[in-house]
């Protein structure tokens, strides 16, 4: 069962008796980018944090690498944390301003108790230029970088460990647009290279285009629709991605037009509705309903069945 | 007719290291019924360059020099206090990025629209209440007599842009100055509200001034750009041709490092290096440390914003005119 | 909001039972009774008949309870130093002058205090700013004796403007005054400053610059009334402390005030004083706190109306 290298499984979460994550499946295979796309309220932000355990599940279960880590105590999880590492977006809140980046770097490593000291600030350093940025950052503080420079040096931090999952979450929002390629390069060369696998949080759709094997899209807590991204972009079902998608805008000035919308209602009242022909045997969830179908091509959508033969 | 003149503009501000400058000598100008896209990274100078326009800096630590710094026929250099005043809001109204702290959190949305009216125009409260509701209802709100009565902290950010735009429109302004108006906005949102300007800027005729980062944006609402970087003018021209055949190196290399353009998982083109840091900018173009085309001539001088073609300007040396340049 | 006013008051009933038991034990912890600091020790049997007619000689838990037992039905008993009246009367004519003097002090000295931190953030980096700031530091940080010792040197000694001491004649209350006021003053002016150019410092007075207001009507209507928020919760609790009147400036001046009896009371051992006086001190403090929090969620529209409305 360890083909996955993250597995969440029914995963909910309730605040205060709100519903934020409903039931949620998801699964990100190895050396693969899954990106978890949706608004704001969409619950994107604390599924990543309860697939960190950083947020801890009101039902469901984590597999990380095939191993159940949903309730395991902080002490038996350290090994775990070895191996999936998170990147948030804002990466000068989560750099300490008091540290060098060197320190930074090798502080995970320090925490591990792994290496001598020389040790470290030398893989600190190699880690540095594996981010693209030079060895004598290493005796430089935070505020003394970009935002590109920083979320770069976030991400060796995550990776120092050798980890093979990484949660990004919204990595490349607050950066600017000269530099977002940079970090989605980044991410991409380090993904081919580790053979990292990696669940990608973001509105950006774009990004997401240019960088995600496998979309995942979330609306009030739930999952509407999954598929390759390709799928996703050329033949979305549900109304709310079609929405999604719709509202990108569009590169070219040439191609404007006007666009409706349609209200939450409107969304709700659209639910796709296949015929039990048309869909792949299995559904997916048969306790909700509407429920996620399968359709051709591992693409699946919260959509009701009707009439059968 | 012109709505905005900017000749030269320059913004310093004071600071720990020293006089930053943040804009410039930018020019440019907007005719009334036109619509204007200001894009730029953080730094660039473009907010920085509208705030300065309706005076909105606080000077010092702020200082502000221009040749021509002239809004809907007023020297805004020369204007005293009370001018201003009576300019903001009446010829130029302002829109920003962050709805949720841009109103008053302790005053109803009613009261933030009717005193905008009542500070420019000679209407009873009675009379103003009941166009704050007309607003509402032009800019999408349903319950527009109960919204009046809310404090902002009861609606959503989409709905408070929409109440911004509202307050905006309160006095029939000449130019709506909208600085990343979707910027913290979902997806869905954004297109919203930009199609709702779209929408009240075809009907009112006002013109607009649009500044964002995102270059979609821009290919979605303008019919002018002006590409800013470094606190410079890097290009002006109609939208159309811009993103048809960029002239600058800088606008080039940013409509291609544009990241989801063409289907499937791919590596982006990038755009080396990191934005100038105003504090400490570099030599000569401000872009030449990061650009492809750069040579030695690029370091030393600063290049003027010269026309390249008909109706189209860059500031770069490395761009040749064309013969039909008027 | 009626559910937060009854859910903080009982909470304040709590506090407050704990707080008497705490004082109780503190009181009966310090070594020594109300008999043993005479110069002529009394005679044992004399000194036992004494402390069981107080009843003192009874079990700490039981004493306590007998107390409280009072306090429920408003007796304090009798202050062993002056057994001629009760403890309710002698807190009643001792707080007259503490509550004038400290009361108009905090009245005079928190709207100067106000004003001061208004024109220094008005005008940021001047010599206005400066100045007040530098006022606020001398009133925070000079202790109130040397206040009011210079006081009196400079109006009473040297001007000859007022006396130099005592109670009475509102003429001798001004000096009093003027030394209570420089703590409210101080406070508000630090308070004020940082509370106004926090306001003038987000973005929605930007957006209301940009709609044309004029500035007056910016400061006044917008900025003051954000700022105003933090600044009335810390008004009562302040008002508490300096109203029940201050050892040293009642001491300094010969004001025949409360403050004398919080050190007396306990140096005597004083019991039935000493109990009531922190016990009125506490139950101030836990109600100024209630009204504060009640005032700030009532000015607050996101916690007097609570979520989204839509």
């Amino acid at each position: 069962m360890s083909e996955h290298a993250l597995e969440l499984s029914q995963i909910s979460k309730e605040f205060g008796g709100r519903t934020v994550v409903d039931r949620v499946n998801l699964v990100v295979p190895k050396n693969q980018v899954v990106a978890l796309v949706g608004e704001s309220g969409s619950g994107k932000t604390t599924t990543g944090l309860m697939a960190l355990r950083l947020i801890e599940p009101s039902a469901g279960r984590i597999l990380l690498g095939g191993h159940d880590i949903t309730s395991l105590r902080q002490r038996d999880l350290k090994p775990f944390r070895r191996q999936m590492q998170v990147v948030f977006q804002d990466s000068y809140a989560s750099l300490d301003p008091m540290m060098t980046l060197g320190e930074i770097i090798a502080e995970p490593l320090a925490i591990h108790a792994i290496g001598t000291a020389s040790e470290r600030r030398d893989r600190a350093r190699d880690w540095l230029q594996r981010v693209g940025l030079d060895g004598s950052y290493a005796t430089r503080y935070p505020h003394e970088l970009s935002g590109g420079q920083r979320q770069r040096v976030s991400v060796a931090r995550a990776l120092i460990l050798g980890a093979s999952v990484l949660v990004a979450d919204e990595p490349t929002s607050a950066l600017d647009v000269s530099v977002k390629a940079q970090i989605v390069n980044l991410l991409q060369g380090l993904q081919a290279d580790m053979g990292l696998s990696m669940l990608f949080i973001s509105h950006d759709l774009s990004v997401v285009r240019s960088l995600a094997d496998q979309v995942v899209v979330m609306l009030r807590g739930r999952v509407v629709e999954r598929g390759p991204t390709d799928r996703i972009f050329a033949n979305a079902h549900h109304p709310y991605t079609r929405a999604l998608l719709d509202a990108v805008p569009v590169i070219d000035p040439t191609a404007r037009r006007r666009r409706t919308f349609l209200t939450a209602e409107e969304i709700n009242a659209n639910t796709p509705r296949f015929r039990p022909e048309d869909i792949e045997p299995q559904p997916l969830v048969d306790t909700a309903d509407p429920q996620l179908v399968a359709l051709a091509g591992s693409h699946f959508v919260e959509a009701i069945v009707t009439g059968g033969r | 007719m012109r709505l905005v003149e900017i000749e030269d503009l320059v913004v310093s501000f004071r600071q720990f290291e020293g006089l930053v400058q943040a804009v410039r000598g930018v020019s440019f100008d907007l005719q009334s019924g036109e619509s204007l896209g200001i894009v730029g990274e953080s730094g660039s100078g473009k907010s920085v360059t509208c705030s300065a326009l309706l005076r909105l800096l606080r000077e010092p630590p702020a200082t502000i020099t221009a040749k021509k710094l002239v809004l809907g026929g007023q020297d805004m250099l020369r204007a005293d206090k009370r001018a201003l005043a009576s300019i903001r809001g009446r010829v130029a109204a302002m829109v920003f990025q962050d709805p949720m702290t841009s109103l008053d959190p302790v005053f109803t949305i009613g009261h933030q629209i009717v005193e905008t009216i009542v500070a420019h125009k000679r209407a009873s409260k009675k009379e103003a209440l009941a166009r704050a509701i007309a607003l509402l209802k032009r800019v999408e709100i349903k319950n527009a007599e109960a919204v009046v009565r809310y404090y902002p902290h009861q609606l959503s950010g989409g709905m408070l842009q929409r109440v911004m735009i509202a307050m905006a429109l309160s006095c029939e302004p000449a130019v709506l100055v909208a600085d990343e108006p979707t910027t913290a906005l979902d997806v869905t949102i954004q297109a919203q509200i930009l199609q709702l300007i779209k929408d009240i800027q075809a009907e009112t005729g006002m013109g607009l001034i649009m500044i964002t980062h995102d270059l979609g944006v821009i290919a979605e609402t303008v019919d002018r750009v002006v590409v800013m970087y470094g606190g410079r003018v890097m290009e002006t021209g109609p939208v159309e041709a811009i993103f048809a055949a960029p002239l600058h190196p800088y606008t080039r290399a940013l409509l291609a490092s544009i990241p989801g353009q063409q289907p499937g998982k791919q590596r982006l083109t990038e755009i080396p290096g990191s934005s100038p840091n105003p504090a400490n900018p570099p030599s000569g173009c401000p872009f030449h440390p990061r650009c492809p085309i750069a040579e030695d001539a690029c370091r030393v001088t600063t290049p003027l914003l010269e026309t390249k073609a008909t109706g189209r300007a860059a500031a770069c040396i490395r761009v040749p005119a064309e013969r039909v340049a008027a | 909001m009626l559910q937060f006013i009854i859910r903080r008051t009982l909470s304040m009933l709590v506090t407050f039972f704990v707080v008497s038991i705490i004082i109780f034990m503190m009181m009966h912890a310090i070594p020594g009774g109300p008999f043993d600091g005479n110069d002529m020790p009394l005679p044992d049997n004399i000194r036992a008949r004494l402390m069981a007619q107080l009843g003192l000689d009874k079990p700490l838990w039981e004493q306590y309870l007998r107390y409280m037992w009072g306090v429920f039905h408003l007796d304090f008993g009798v202050p062993y130093q002056s057994p001629g009246e009760t403890v309710m009367g002698l807190i009643a004519h001792a707080w007259v002058p503490s509550l004038v003097l400290g009361g108009l002090g905090v009245l005079i000295g928190a709207p100067i205090g106000i004003l001061l931190g208004m024109a220094a953030a008005l005008n940021r980096n001047s010599w206005i700013d400066y100045l007040a700031s530098a006022i606020a530091t001398l009133g925070l940080t000079i202790p109130v004796f040397v206040i009011s010792t210079l006081l009196i040197l400079v109006f009473a000694v040297w001007l000859h403007w007022t006396p130099a001491s005592g109670w009475g004649e509102p003429r001798r209350w001004i000096l009093p005054i003027m030394a209570y006021a420089a703590v409210p003053m101080a406070t508000y002016a630090r308070y004020a400053r940082s509370a106004m150019l926090d306001t003038l410092n987000k973005p929605f007075v930007t957006v209301l610059r940009a709609k044309g207001l004029s500035e007056r009507r910016i400061i006044f209507q917008h900025v003051l009334r954000n700022s105003a928020i933090p600044m009335i919760t810390i008004f009562l609790p302040m008002f508490v402390g300096i109203a029940t009147g201050s050892i040293f400036v009642e001491a300094i001046f010969r004001v025949p005030g409360l403050g004398a009896y919080f050190v007396s009371s306990i140096q005597k051992r004083d019991y039935p004083l000493e109990m009531a006086l922190m016990l009125l001190i506490s139950a101030l403090f836990c109600i100024s706190y209630l009204i504060s929090d009640v005032l700030y969620a009532l000015l607050n529209p996101r916690i007097r109306l609570g979520g989204k409305g839509r």
